[in-house]
């Protein structure tokens, strides 16, 4: 028996869990560099769990973080070190590390419960700074400075050997995330989280132990952070300190808010969006563009996910999400005065 | 039988006196106002009862339990629960969650992570939340979005997410602020059934007069964080302190 | 049977050659297409300029003479901002995508280290890393076989300086400031080695990537006792520690590594850079090798205005040679495979801008001794010869 409020386009869902694991079929049918389409759609993919991750601590919980490529970083290291070192098998990695990182979340929680906003968002950047150095101190078992290299991914005896494989098994854990995702969103903890973003006072009334379920929802964000780390390793073959710079960190907070804080689907969407652009519409008229302007190819780069931000808080503060339920009542409305209905 | 004893509460806010040695006593299943000029100190007292603020001397004792030694969120588990006078709610979850959010306690973990275990607690919580809903007479919406919602029905869910905790006590900040006359009647319905059927102890802060007198079992004065006048609203309406302070020259003219 | 025998034999001919003819992808009759992944928009994006820049201007001059085998050389730059995670995103691009050829001249440690498992996996080989770190290679490592690198090692190059500074003065006390990073830990490597040959112990002092101020590194240098000072830089550091030495009264011995030859460093320090020594492992773009005298002349040819000749402009030159080499031997029909072949068979070769250089089966380091320079006058000196 469905729950009262389960989500109504539920039937949508396993139509669309279809659709991607069909859709590497079709790019391979479709264009000869397939696994060029194929790698940025994993890389996608890992962020993807990141950032649905990261929604749930700034978004629901109104946590800001500007730490989370240290928690891919302190994922990807661990597994590095879990499997390659130690010798633990791919698939509790799996497990143990996502916990790991949810610990260093909790650590980094610790001062969430004192202070907000920016000031928070500042301390999550410095403990970015402080987990760069440390992997650098830590030389003999992070390969410092110089990167270290990392063996592919043996899950269930098989070996995930190419973008091919990667991306089954990227997709895979992503869907599970965003099910788990909106799991603990249509939930209990979903509640507690919104309540505490809008109103700590309603939070405290109603029985809830603000500092517990701050914490909480950053050692669930590390989770999902340090999985997304595990993936990243072990796709990648290579992780440095370079990977992990402060300005991944702001590329997620821009992937959530151009896919709409606040829903899970969103920041899927928002991702998706942020790295397709990067790589693929961005490239395409860089060049012509930037004949006219005079700017380089960093700062072009910069430029338009400025723009891209500046116009979505102005006109579209609901993100991507927004604008596609905007559309649905817009339809659903069609012939009566469809404007301003959703709010 | 006494319900709330709130004995000699004093607080200061850096030297000014918010309570100044404030003490009654609250009987079980009454309805007990709290009135005042603006800064008269029934907010303070609402949030010493609630553990929001700490008074510097005093002892607040519900059913034998000392409120001043648990945690803001802990006073739920003791049976008191709360609205607020400014709206505290979540706009963007349905009225249903909003409801939900009272429920909290009840509801286990399991309930993110395993929707088949617990779908029984779950369900019941629900139709909780609906029986609320309902008795509130706003059951229709459940399913809508708080923002956007008028204000009126903003304040009843507020109340609903006070009853669904089970109280023994609510404290009500101004249930009526910013209310016309036809919501505030039903306000004053709302809350004798309150009293009537669910047998809850209602503590109300409220400038509305009318709807004060109309409801009270007892009426407490407070003025400079002082307490005026105690008593029957009849006896309260009469007393030359109250009206100087509340009709000041009007009482003359 | 005779004639089974022939049909056979011009079968396999006809069946050799039809092999022989094909080419790998980024090949066509007329077009070779090499991928280039610079830094354009990162902390070195001054480098992203300059080095295609000198690569291209050294293809214009092949192509110009018919190209290789009849084909023209073209290059695509892509760029990565120092962040290896965009350097492997341009380095699928550019092979899966733009089908390149080979790669070449992939900038810095990190993004180079980053796409070894895509060359593992594609089999396309990387000429050149524009990066002096050893692990480069190292011939132990991932993809190794696929990467020809041709920079002196900063390890090497440590370990001669201080060789060089102890021949001189046996009672030198030395220091090495050192960036903290991958270019860092290689340079204390050679340091390290130097350490345990000399039996000598070297004052450490390290600083982060585009740091501006260097004044606590100087003064404890000058505590330390240091009369000769290593500088693991690139142009700013040794510019600003040894003025920052000028003004503290501090007088010293400087030296730098690779990075340092550039013609800005003598500009930049003015007198408080006379006699800084460096240390480099290619013909330096003033001497008399017929490498710099062609690159003297392409560039007042192609009007390359002062502020852009130098040591990283000379350096995208220098390696395309190379580039240029391997293409040629990889014949009429090029693979990558051929490619790297014929790479290997390269036995001291001369190619004008890099001593005498040798690549093996089991030997890609290419350049593998050093050649000790002196500012003087604003001009860089050669005063030892070759050593290693």
């Amino acid at each position: 028996m469905k729950g009262r409020y389960d989500d109504e386009n539920l039937k949508w869902i396993p139509i669309l869990i279809i659709a991607v694991y069909l859709s590497p079929f079709l790019l391979k049918s479709a264009t000869f560099s397939y696994k060029y389409y194929l790698y940025i759609l994993n890389m996608a993919g890992i962020y993807m769990i990141l950032t649905v991750g990261l929604d749930l601590l700034s978004g629901f919980t109104g946590l800001m973080s500007l730490g989370h490529a240290a928690f891919l970083a302190i994922g990807a290291y661990t597994s590095a070190i879990l499997v390659d070192q130690a010798g633990l098998p791919f698939e509790l990695s799996l497990i143990i590390t996502p916990v790991i990182v949810g610990l260093c979340g909790l650590m980094i929680g610790f001062p969430a419960l004192r202070i907000e906003g920016m000031y928070l968002g500042l301390t999550t950047m410095g403990f970015g700074f402080i987990v760069k150095r440390l992997i650098i101190a830590f030389r003999d078992w992070t390969g410092g400075s110089a990167g270290l290299q990392v063996s592919k991914a043996t899950l269930f005896g098989f070996t995930i050997s190419n973008d091919w494989n990667n991306y089954f098994m990227i997709y895979t854990f992503a869907i599970i995330a965003i099910i788990v995702a909106r799991r603990i969103v249509k939930s209990k903890l979903g509640r507690v989280f919104m309540a505490i973003r809008d109103s700590e006072q309603a939070a405290q009334a109603s029985g809830i132990n603000i500092a517990k379920y701050k914490m909480l929802s950053f050692f669930i964000s590390g989770m999902f952070a340090g999985f997304a780390g595990v993936l990243f390793a072990h796709t990648n073959h290579f992780i440095s300190t370079d990977h992990f710079d402060i300005l991944l960190s702001v590329y997620f907070i821009v992937m959530v808010l151009v896919g709409g804080v606040g829903s899970i689907y969103g920041a899927v969407l928002g991702t998706l969006f942020i790295v397709l652009m990067e790589n693929m519409f961005i490239p395409l008229f860089k060049d012509t563009l930037t004949q006219y302007m005079h700017l380089e190819a960093g700062d072009f780069q910069a430029f338009i996910f400025g723009l891209i931000m500046l116009l979505f808080i102005i006109f579209q503060p609901m993100g991507l999400y927004g604008m596609w339920l905007k559309m649905r009542i817009y339809w659903k409305l069609f012939p009566f005065n469809p404007r301003k209905r959703f709010t | 039988m006494d319900n709330l004893k709130i004995q000699n509460l004093h607080m200061n806010f850096s030297g000014v006196k918010a309570l100044d040695d404030v003490s009654f006593k609250v009987q079980k299943g009454e309805v007990f106002s709290l009135i005042g000029p603006n800064g008269s100190g029934k907010s303070t007292l609402f949030n010493c009862i609630n553990g929001f603020c700490i008074p510097q001397q005093g002892s607040i004792k519900f059913e034998n339990v000392d409120l001043l030694k648990i945690k803001p969120h802990e006073t739920v588990k003791h049976g008191i629960s709360r609205t607020f006078q400014n709206l505290q709610n979540v706009p963007y979850m349905t009225l249903l969650d909003n409801v939900l959010l009272g429920a909290h306690r009840r509801l286990s973990m399991t309930d993110t992570f395993n929707r088949w275990i617990s779908q029984k607690e779950r369900e019941r919580e629900e139709a909780m939340a609906l029986e609320v809903l309902d008795f509130l007479g706003i059951a229709n919406f459940e399913k809508k979005y708080l923002s956007g919602q008028p204000y009126g029905i903003q304040k009843l869910v507020e109340i609903a997410r006070a009853l669904i905790c089970k109280p023994k006590m609510i404290l009500m900040d101004e249930p009526a602020a910013g209310m016309n006359d036809q919501e505030t009647l039903e306000i004053a319905k709302i809350i004798s059934e309150i009293r009537d059927i669910l047998g809850i102890t209602v503590l109300v802060v409220e400038h509305d007069m009318n709807l004060v007198m109309s409801i009270s079992d007892r009426i407490c004065v407070l003025d400079s964080g002082k307490i005026l006048a105690m008593g029957k609203p009849v006896e309260v309406k009469n007393h030359p302190e109250v009206i100087k302070v509340f009709l000041g020259d009007e009482a003359h003219a | 049977m005779k004639r089974t025998v022939s049909i056979i034999i011009i079968t396999a001919l006809i069946w050799m050659g039809c092999e022989n003819r094909t080419t790998s992808p980024g090949v066509t009759d007329t077009e070779i297409l090499v991928g280039n992944i610079q830094d354009l928009s990162g902390p070195i994006k001054e480098l992203g300029l300059l080095i295609p820049a000198g690569t291209n201007m050294y293809l214009d001059y092949i192509n110009a003479q018919g190209g290789v085998h009849g084909r023209q050389v073209k290059m695509v730059v892509e760029d990565h901002g120092y962040n290896p995670m965009k350097a492997v995103v341009a380095a699928k691009k550019l092979i899966e995508k733009d089908q390149v050829f080979c790669l070449y001249n992939v900038i810095g440690t990190s993004p180079a280290e980053a796409i070894r498992p895509i060359l593992e996996e594609s089999g396309v080989p990387l000429i050149a890393p524009a990066t002096n770190s050893s692990s480069m290679s190292d011939m132990s490592r991932q993809a190794a076989k696929y990467i020809f690198h041709t920079d002196a090692g900063y390890d090497l190059q440590t370990r001669v300086l201080i060789d060089y500074i102890l021949e001189n003065n046996p009672e030198a006390k030395i220091g090495i400031a050192y960036q903290d990073d991958d270019y860092g830990a290689n340079a204390l490597k050679g340091c390290a080695e130097a350490e345990a040959n000399h039996g000598i112990s070297v004052q450490k002092e390290s600083f982060q990537r585009g740091a501006t101020d260097f004044v606590g590194q100087t003064m404890n240098f000058m505590k330390g006792g240091c009369t000769d000072v290593i500088i693991g830089g690139v142009v700013r550091e040794p510019v600003t520690i040894m003025k920052t030495a000028q003004a503290i009264g501090y007088s010293a011995a400087f030296y730098g590594l690779g990075p340092t030859v550039d013609p800005r460093v003598g500009l930049l320090a003015g007198e408080a850079g006379e006699g800084f020594i460096a240390v480099y492992w290619a013909y330096y773009p003033d001497s008399d090798e017929p490498g710099p005298v062609l690159y003297q002349e392409l560039c007042e040819k192609n009007n390359v205005p002062a502020k852009m000749r130098g040591l990283y402009h000379y350096y995208g030159f220098a390696t395309a040679h190379v580039l240029v080499e391997g293409l040629r031997k990889a014949g009429k029909y090029p693979t990558r495979k051929r490619m790297m072949k014929g790479l290997e068979t390269l036995h001291n070769w001369e190619s004008g801008v890099f001593p005498p250089m040798t690549y093996n089966r089991n030997d890609h380091a290419g350049v593998e001794s050093v050649i000790i320079l002196q500012l003087q006058g604003g001009k860089q000196v050669a005063i030892t010869d070759w050593r290693n």
